[in-house]
């Protein structure tokens, strides 16, 4: 047991050293992380309030008392940048992890009761797969409605299937191992055998589909207020802020208006699926 | 060119590769010849190097994998290649694997594209290397399927490998390892993945190709058994290094490399005594990143010394052709160090 | 084989019939007046007694009949109409299809050459300075939110350099179909773009996996050139799960891209879409998501059809 535990620590650590080695995973890491951090304490970083309203600074260019100039209601946009990813980095972590845990959960139905309950939730998987994501996400906005919650609910009604397939195939496929029977022979539980031998095997791929998942929301979620539908305007998100650039006047004339947020978008998710690619090849045996 | 003819010759060819950021030494000086009519059998634990001895050989490591040094010559008709100085997928490399040295793999199952019929497939390599009509090529490989015993042929050709059960995809293998009629034959653990009954009907083809036609082969496997049965001369490799190579009946009558005796001891041979117990190799092999001075073996072996841990270990030709890697042998005829 | 397709195809007709039953029930459930939806509005309008009409629309019929008759409608080409505006939905479908159309399929042309050529030149180039290249594209392809990109086409190419139109598909003095070409070229390009990446991290991968084959050495041995190994036998093996991918996107031609055409302000079906779910007009919403799920339906019939096409083992086992 001991050295087992030995094994794996000289695995994860291996790993970790193969991470570390791996530059654009590592930058993405970081890059990622001071993001979030300096989202997490934009009061500090800056001294606007994001929604406070200034006639007498409107639509600025960029200076060095506002880094990314002002929008036409004299809003700070760096501020509004920094607050805003509060919002649209917590709505799709949260909506990611939640997507993966309920993932997690219907994988192990499916994977060890086998049968019809199987069938059905890897059909409805495949449908969920196949059918274009935006779609989706637009008809449950129809009839879910928005708000940050709303959101979150839809992320995690529409992002689960991937875990699911990961934890599905892993509990088919060691149902047959040896071990597992062994484990069965000297009568241990069920949910001792999920918890402490199959999931664990897991992991690591679904830290992986996490990571771009939490990507992907991030994309949806700007998308989704860009076209007004996402999370209400009055809240700061980095696709609200973005939702100005919808008309041709501002992309005519206020350049920092939607290039400053569009490339903090495209930064963060880049960061996110570096760091999410770094770790799949860290953790494919094949690289 | 008669029995015994000396067709390839490998001289201390080393190999490296690349894994991560580390530079592992994989083969660590390895010399064989192969001789026409014979069967050579490199032995060893999975791991050894043994594998990776014929690919390089073929020149088809993989990317992360080169040569670093050593010869690999290859006679035919009077005409010497240097293979390890040709561009691996150049012309000339190209224009010998496959007509002039043929190669199977360790999966059937596997090693078949499933996409096309297996007729097209050995047809591939006929028509890579010999200018035939359609109608020409399908005949020769109908034969061949005919002399490789798979029923049916006219019909077989159309089929495709999931069509074929293990042992006859192996015999399809063979087939385009064959259909250019190559000197030399390279078998990579051929039956590892084949059942009891249908190894031997392998290893009964691939002894009459070698009887009949005059084929060189080298037979890599971890079997003590097919190799007893089947090969001429054998070569043991540990760790990137040929520890004792031999003719059979010398390496299973006087096996005296510590590694080759343990290996003897730990499988069972149809003539040990029922009394014999089978033994273990103390220890589990090392990784090849490990770096050792000396032996590489010592750390499991029962007659180590102190000897063993220092410097480079010479080769000794303790009798006629027999030669061992190893400081017990002292006392032989040094061989010039590999 | 042909008994393998007669299958799939008749597979189809079930599936059809429970997307068209979640669609109409969804509409059931939805807060709306199927009076509304069922009726044209002049129809409404000039009736002169509402539960008349009721009774003759079959409102009061029970909800299995009702939804008989609204499948036999539907497939008679009457979509309903649209809760907001009244109007007939098959109408505004069939107005708004060429619009989609042209830009999706031009998008799926250049993301197919574009995502599979890089994808496979990537993979087999594996490390090298090309392969890094492919794979930087393909990162930032699928990280660049679609409507930023698009913006900056707008800002190069229509405002910085005046070379084309900002949005919009038909301009002043449209007399033929050429004159909108001009206006095409971005949103086929912005759409085309995000498209390509995730194709070609999807082919550069298959065709990474294909070259760990075991076949891929038996072709080696037979000393056939490299391209010919590339070629016949790893591209060969590495279609199958590409040409998946491109059959799924198929729907995306009557579905279209809401976040592309809002951007471009081109007139299709994703801006009817759009304007559905921004008010509310579930009917409309509805009757665009059955079309989509139809043409889903469709294309994963095709993936079987092109999988036992390619695949000797799917073809003959079945």
């Amino acid at each position: 047991m001991a050295q087992q535990k030995i094994k794996k620590s000289s695995l994860a650590l291996r790993s970790w050293k193969k991470l570390v080695r791996n530059k654009l995973a590592m930058l993405g890491v970081i890059v990622s992380t001071l993001m979030i951090f300096a989202s997490i304490f934009a009061n500090f970083i800056t001294p606007y309030d994001p929604s406070k309203i200034d006639f007498t600074n409107m639509a600025k260019p960029p200076s060095w008392e506002h880094l990314m100039g002002t929008d036409k209601m004299g809003r700070d946009v760096f501020s509004q940048v920094l607050y805003g990813g509060r919002v649209s980095i917590y709505v799709s972590v949260v909506g990611a992890v939640l997507g993966s845990i309920i993932g997690m959960i219907l994988g192990g139905l499916a994977g060890w009761f086998g049968g019809k309950i199987d069938l059905i939730l890897v059909r409805t998987s495949e449908v969920f797969l196949t059918f274009p994501n935006m779609m989706l996400v637009l008809i449950l906005v129809a009839f879910v409605g928005q708000g940050i919650n709303n959101l979150i609910f839809i992320f995690f009604i529409t992002g689960w299937m991937t875990p699911f397939r990961m934890v599905r195939n892993e509990f088919l496929s060691l149902r047959e191992e040896t071990y597992v029977e062994v484990c069965k022979a000297f009568g241990i539980s069920n949910l001792s055998i999920i918890f402490r031998h199959i999931l664990p095997n897991t992991t690591s791929p679904i830290m992986v589909a996490t990571t771009i998942n939490i990507a992907n929301y991030i994309l949806q979620e700007a998308a989704l207020s860009f076209l007004g539908l996402g999370v209400p305007v009055t809240v700061p998100t980095w696709g609200n802020i973005m939702n100005a650039a919808k008309s041709i006047e501002v992309i005519r004339n206020y350049w920092w208006l939607w290039l400053f947020p569009g490339l903090v978008i495209s930064v963060f998710v880049l960061a996110a699926n570096f760091a999410g690619d770094g770790l799949r090849d860290v953790l494919d045996p094949r690289q | 060119m008669g029995r015994g003819e000396i067709i390839l010759d490998v001289r201390n060819l080393r190999t490296h590769f690349r894994v991560g950021s580390d530079d592992l030494s994989i083969l660590r000086g390895v010399s064989f010849t192969a001789r026409q009519g014979e069967t050579l059998a490199i032995v060893g634990e999975s791991g050894c190097g043994k594998s990776v001895t014929v690919h390089s050989v073929m020149r088809l490591l993989p990317k992360n994998g080169r040569l670093t040094g050593g010869q690999i010559l290859f006679h035919d008709n009077g005409r010497t290649f240097e293979l390890h100085k040709l561009e691996p997928f150049g012309k000339e490399m190209r224009s010998i694997r496959g007509r002039k040295i043929g190669m199977i793999f360790q999966d059937p199952m596997a090693s078949l594209n499933p996409v096309y019929k297996v007729g097209d497939q050995v047809a591939e390599n006929l028509l890579q290397h010999f200018k035939l009509t359609k109608h020409e090529a399908q005949r020769r490989i109908v034969e061949m399927f005919a002399s490789l015993g798979i029923p049916e042929p006219e019909r077989r050709i159309l089929d495709y490998p999931h069509q074929f059960s293990g042992g006859m995809k192996q015999r399809v293998m063979i087939a385009i390892a064959m259909i250019c009629n190559p000197d030399l034959l390279i078998a990579d653990e051929p039956t590892t993945a084949l059942d009891v009954t249908i190894q031997a009907q392998i290893m009964e083809l691939m002894g009459k190709l070698k009887k009949e036609q005059n084929k060189a082969v080298i037979l890599i496997t971890h079997n003590m058994g097919l190799v007893a049965e089947t090969a001429d001369e054998v070569a043991v490799m540990y760790m990137g290094r040929i520890v004792e190579r031999g003719l059979v009946e010398r390496i299973f009558h006087n096996p005296s490399h510590p590694y080759t005796r343990a290996l003897l001891r730990s499988v069972p041979v149809l003539d040990h005594g029922k009394t014999e117990r089978l033994e273990t190799i103390r220890g589990a092999t090392p990784s090849p990143a490990e770096c050792v001075t000396g032996c590489e073996f010592a750390n499991r072996c029962d007659f180590m010394t102190p000897k063993c841990r220092s410097g480079i270990i010479s080769a000794y030709e303790i009798e006629n052709g027999h030669l061992v890697r190893c400081v017990l042998f002292e006392g032989a005829k040094e061989l010039p160090n590999e | 084989m042909l008994y393998y397709f007669i299958r799939k195809l008749l597979a189809i007709i079930p599936m059809l019939l429970l997307i068209s039953l979640i669609v109409f029930v969804a509409i059931q459930f939805s807060p709306i007046d199927p009076i509304n939806y069922l009726a044209s509005p002049d129809m409404t309008a000039n009736s002169p007694n509402l539960q008349a009409l009721r009774q003759l629309l079959g409102l009061n019929d029970p909800i299995y009949i009702r939804y008989i008759r609204w499948l036999g409608n539907v497939l008679h080409g009457d979509f309903g109409y649209s809760i907001v505006d009244g109007s007939s939905i098959s109408k505004l479908i069939a107005m708004k299809l060429p619009a989609t159309f042209e830009i999706s399929l031009a998008a799926l042309i250049i993301s197919t050459i574009f995502g599979i050529g890089i994808g496979i030149l990537s993979a087999i180039k594996q490390n090298t300075i090309i392969d890094y290249l492919g794979r930087i594209i393909g990162v930032i392809g699928i990280s660049i939110p679609q409507f930023f990109f698009g913006i900056i086409l707008i800002q190069f190419f229509s405002i910085k350099l005046g070379w084309l139109p900002v949005g919009g598909r038909i301009e002043l003095g449209y007399r033929t179909w050429w004159d909108h070409v001009p206006n095409m070229i971005l949103p086929s390009l912005a759409l085309g773009v995000s498209m390509t990446a995730a194709l070609l991290r999807y082919a550069r991968n298959s065709m990474l996996d294909v070259m760990t084959k075991d076949y891929i050495k038996t072709a080696r041995s037979k000393g056939i050139p490299e391209w010919k190994v590339y070629i016949k036998h790893a591209f060969r093996n590495a279609l199958g799960p590409t040409l998946v991918i491109l059959a799924f996107r198929l729907p995306i031609l009557i579905g279209g891209s809401v976040m592309i055409e809002a951007v471009f302000s081109w007139p299709g079906i994703g801006a009817i879409i759009l304007q559905g779910v921004s008010s509310s007009d579930y009917p409309v919403i509805m009757m665009t998501t059955m079309m989509i799920a139809t043409a889903m339906l469709i294309a994963s019939f095709l993936v079987d059809l092109i999988m036992a096409l390619l695949d000797p083992r799917i073809r003959f086992d079945r």
